[in-house]
């Protein structure tokens, strides 16, 4: 049995062509290693075929590569070809790697495999679904460009512009709304944003760095020193335990209403990445879409515009629930106990109640917080009696708002780690729903 | 490119994994056979994802019976850290050792070797796996629950074979380990480890799968009860609970209400078990108050047609339920 690769019948691995009407698989007549070559370099053996579709999965975002192309082409070889269902299965083993990737993977199994006839693949036709996508959102994604080139790129900040913006008078734009700013002001103040930011982000690593000393013992390092002093432990070494960063996942509302508080919200919270572990963000009005690669870029503006291409329904209604349970259902994975959930909104949502309470059980349970920002907070004589802000309230740990600079500083302090073991976060959620119950909300 | 294919001995490939999974319960399961067997014979991880209680940790087990190996587990959980995972000085008797050694003239350099030697060492579970003898089946429980830092020491491990121990030196596998990794998605695994791995995702069994499960773990059940359970289990996974029940709870359930000798469901019988099922407060009243009797209509009406419970006939009787 030890030698079994080379044991079963050439005819036996050979791709039965009913099955797959692909040109039959050329096995080569010498051992396998001496095949290789020749198969990966013949145009419609398998091995070009299996090439093409690891490239076809690969646009389709699978983590396929040349290695993983190889693995099934071997993989195959072992696997008794009983038809295309054990095709199908050996190579979903193989190429695919997460849940996500299986019906992508399937449908692009169907078509690659069973397409009457076998053209060579242009790579425009390889990218056809990205590209459909790009057109189809080409009219909404110049749109939304405008309005971020609007404010954000008129008049690229230059050296001596940095200067302007003098803190001194800053108690008034501290507490200045946000949407009260005029075109003129909006590069100042996110330069004060970016201020703020930074100076925030030191603060946070200079108090990590002056964190209590140690907790546990460390076993090992206290006996090697023990053996200075003839084996009694006369000093103990100390543990300390590591530090974690919150991760943070942000989720903004870009519909119309929510416009311009999402993007300073979403500058301050970028410039404070280097201080928290990791920053996952998503846009939705009507839909949800991620935007973190969008957002990667060095440079906010640029980035704005980049992530505002691909969103298809930036400044749109808005359905909060919808957003958020398919932020759950696909996304969900990103969320833990350490995880901070900020969503941004103002809660007017034209979508089904009942999905937004759905949604934001499961955020709650899954999330080490959930921080809601509402701008309206801020205005005076506001209360929380939209629907959709009322019956997500329940689920919330911290209810604030971010429409000026001011709260914006005040966010800070909840960002910091998810809620601790005393349960802070739940006097808070009994405040809050103490509020609304005396606000007399359902 | 081409990888080695090495088939290990007395490995019988698709066939024989299928016997053993029958054996189990688990009919001719084609998807998790072939990962099986391509995990072993390309010698590659394989990454197991799916919902808690589909029988994740089981296919480890399958496969370590498929070979005729010996199964290694270690259980993830956060804050798992390399002393619990690969190896820690037995300290109890270090000291031991050293009390005795006072009356010794040796040299502190010699003691601090003598107590830093493999027979101080305590072997945890990736040390066992790497130093066994014959290649051993290595279970990498719920790695989703351990930090990311672990998963990146893990990721290490599972490209080397190897680990270094300051005090005695590398340490290099003298059989690779055949790795099963299972993850029940609760954080999100680095492409990189992704990569590695093979990939299976299982899903909850379908009514024949899981009657046939039935069965095969609780024998003497009657009938009728088993396939009332199965359907009732089909349809109230549908239902939007908290914490979705397994086949697990399937078994358990099925086991009380034999206990109990029902022969058939009936309300009165469901809600006095229901705690087998719902291990939920908020679930177990969501389906008492909301699930029960629909559920049970569709069931009784579904084996009343004889029509059996085909994927789309589950989907549509699902689609009938309430949906909040």
């Amino acid at each position: 049995m030890a030698g079994r690769q080379s044991e079963p019948p050439r005819s036996q691995r050979s791709f039965p062509s009913a099955d797959l009407p692909r040109p039959a698989l050329p096995l080569p007549e010498d051992g396998p290693a001496g095949g290789a070559a020749v198969r990966w370099t013949r145009p419609g053996s398998l091995a070009a075929n299996l090439t093409l579709f690891g490239r076809r999965l690969r646009a389709r975002g699978l983590l396929v590569g040349p290695a993983e192309t190889g693995l099934a082409l071997t993989a195959l070889e072992t696997v008794e070809l009983t038809g295309r269902e054990g095709v199908r299965l050996a190579l979903r083993t193989v190429l695919c790697s997460r849940a996500e990737d299986l019906p992508a993977f399937d449908e692009e199994f169907e078509r690659f495999w069973q397409a009457p006839a076998f053209g060579p693949v242009m790579p425009g036709q390889d990218d056809e679904g990205a590209e459909t996508d790009l057109a189809g959102e080409a009219p909404e994604s110049s749109r939304a460009e405008l309005t971020v080139t609007d404010w954000a790129e008129e008049g690229s900040p230059s050296e001596d512009e940095r200067s302007v913006p003098a803190y001194s008078p800053a108690e008034v734009r501290a507490s200045k709304d946000f949407s009260a700013f005029s075109a003129d002001d909006l590069e100042e103040i996110t330069e004060l944003i970016m201020r703020i930011a930074r100076r925030i982000a030191m603060r946070l690593s200079r108090r990590m760095r002056a964190a209590r000393r140690g907790e546990r013992v460390d076993l090992r390092r206290t006996i090697r020193r023990s053996l200075q002093y003839g084996g009694d432990p006369a000093a103990l070494v100390w543990r300390r335990r590591k530090i974690r960063k919150v991760r943070i996942v942000l989720l903004c509302d870009v519909s119309g209403s929510m416009d311009v508080y999402s993007r300073f919200l979403v500058q301050f919270v970028y410039a404070l990445q280097g201080v928290v572990g990791r920053v996952e963000s998503f846009f939705f009005s009507t839909s949800l879409t991620r935007v973190t690669d969008a957002l990667a870029h060095r440079d906010i503006r640029q980035a704005l515009a980049e992530a505002s291409r691909h969103v298809p329904d930036w400044s749109g209604g808005t359905k909060i629930g919808a957003s958020l349970r398919s932020f759950n259902e696909q996304y969900g994975s990103l969320v833990d106990g350490r995880t901070i959930v900020v969503i941004a909104s103002d809660g007017w949502d034209t979508g089904d109640l009942d999905v937004l309470v759905a949604a934001m059980r499961v955020l709650r349970e899954r999330a080490g917080k959930v921080i809601w920002l509402n701008p309206l907070l801020g205005s005076p004589g506001y209360e929380p009696v939209t629907q959709g802000m009322a019956a997500a309230l329940p689920f919330v740990d911290v209810f604030a708002s971010a429409h000026n600079l001011a709260s914006l500083r005040v966010l800070e302090r909840h960002l910091r780690r998810p809620r601790g073991a005393h349960g802070r976060g739940s006097v808070r959620r009994a405040l809050i729903r103490a509020l609304a119950s005396r606000g007399g909300l359902a | 490119m081409a990888q080695a294919v090495r088939y290990p001995e007395g490995f019988g490939g698709i066939p024989q994994i299928v016997e053993i999974l029958a054996r189990q319960g688990y009919i001719a399961d084609r998807e998790l056979a072939t990962s099986v067997h391509l995990s072993v014979v390309l010698h590659k991880p394989l990454l197991i994802e799916g919902a808690a209680g589909v029988g994740k940790t089981e296919v480890a087990k399958v496969m370590a019976q498929a070979i005729g190996t010996d199964l290694i587990r270690l259980q993830c959980y956060e804050g798992l850290d390399v002393h619990t995972a690969l190896y820690e000085w037995n300290y109890q008797r270090q000291m031991l050792r050293i009390k005795l050694e006072e009356a010794t003239a040796r040299p502190v350099e010699e003691k601090e070797s003598l107590i830093f030697s493999e027979p101080f060492l305590l072997k945890r579970p990736l040390l066992q796996a790497i130093t066994a003898e014959r290649a051993p089946v290595l279970l990498i429980d719920e790695v989703d629950r351990a930090d990311e830092e672990f998963e990146a020491f893990l990721l290490e491990v599972l490209s080397d074979f190897q680990v270094s121990i300051p005090e005695i030196g590398t340490i290099r596998a003298r059989q690779v380990p055949y790795v099963v990794l299972t993850s029940n998605r609760t954080r999100e695994l680095s492409d990189a480890l992704r990569r590695r791995c093979l990939y299976l995702w299982m899903d909850y069994p379908n009514f024949d799968k899981e009657l046939r499960i039935v069965h095969e773990r609780v024998p003497g059940i009657d009938e009728r009860l088993a396939r009332q359970i199965c359907g009732f289990m089909q349809l109230v996974r549908h239902a939007p609970l908290d914490k979705v029940p397994g086949v697990a709870e399937t078994l358990d359930w099925s086991a009380a209400l034999m206990a109990l000798h029902r022969d058939h469901l009936d309300p009165q019988a469901i809600t006095e078990t229901l705690g087998c099922i719902c291990k939920d407060q908020e679930d177990l009243v969501r389906v008492k108050s909301q699930f029960l009797r629909p559920i049970l209509d569709a069931v009784e009406s579904a084996e009343a047609s004889g029509d059996g419970w085909t994927p789309e006939r589950t989907a549509s009787l699902a689609a009938q339920l309430p949906q909040r």
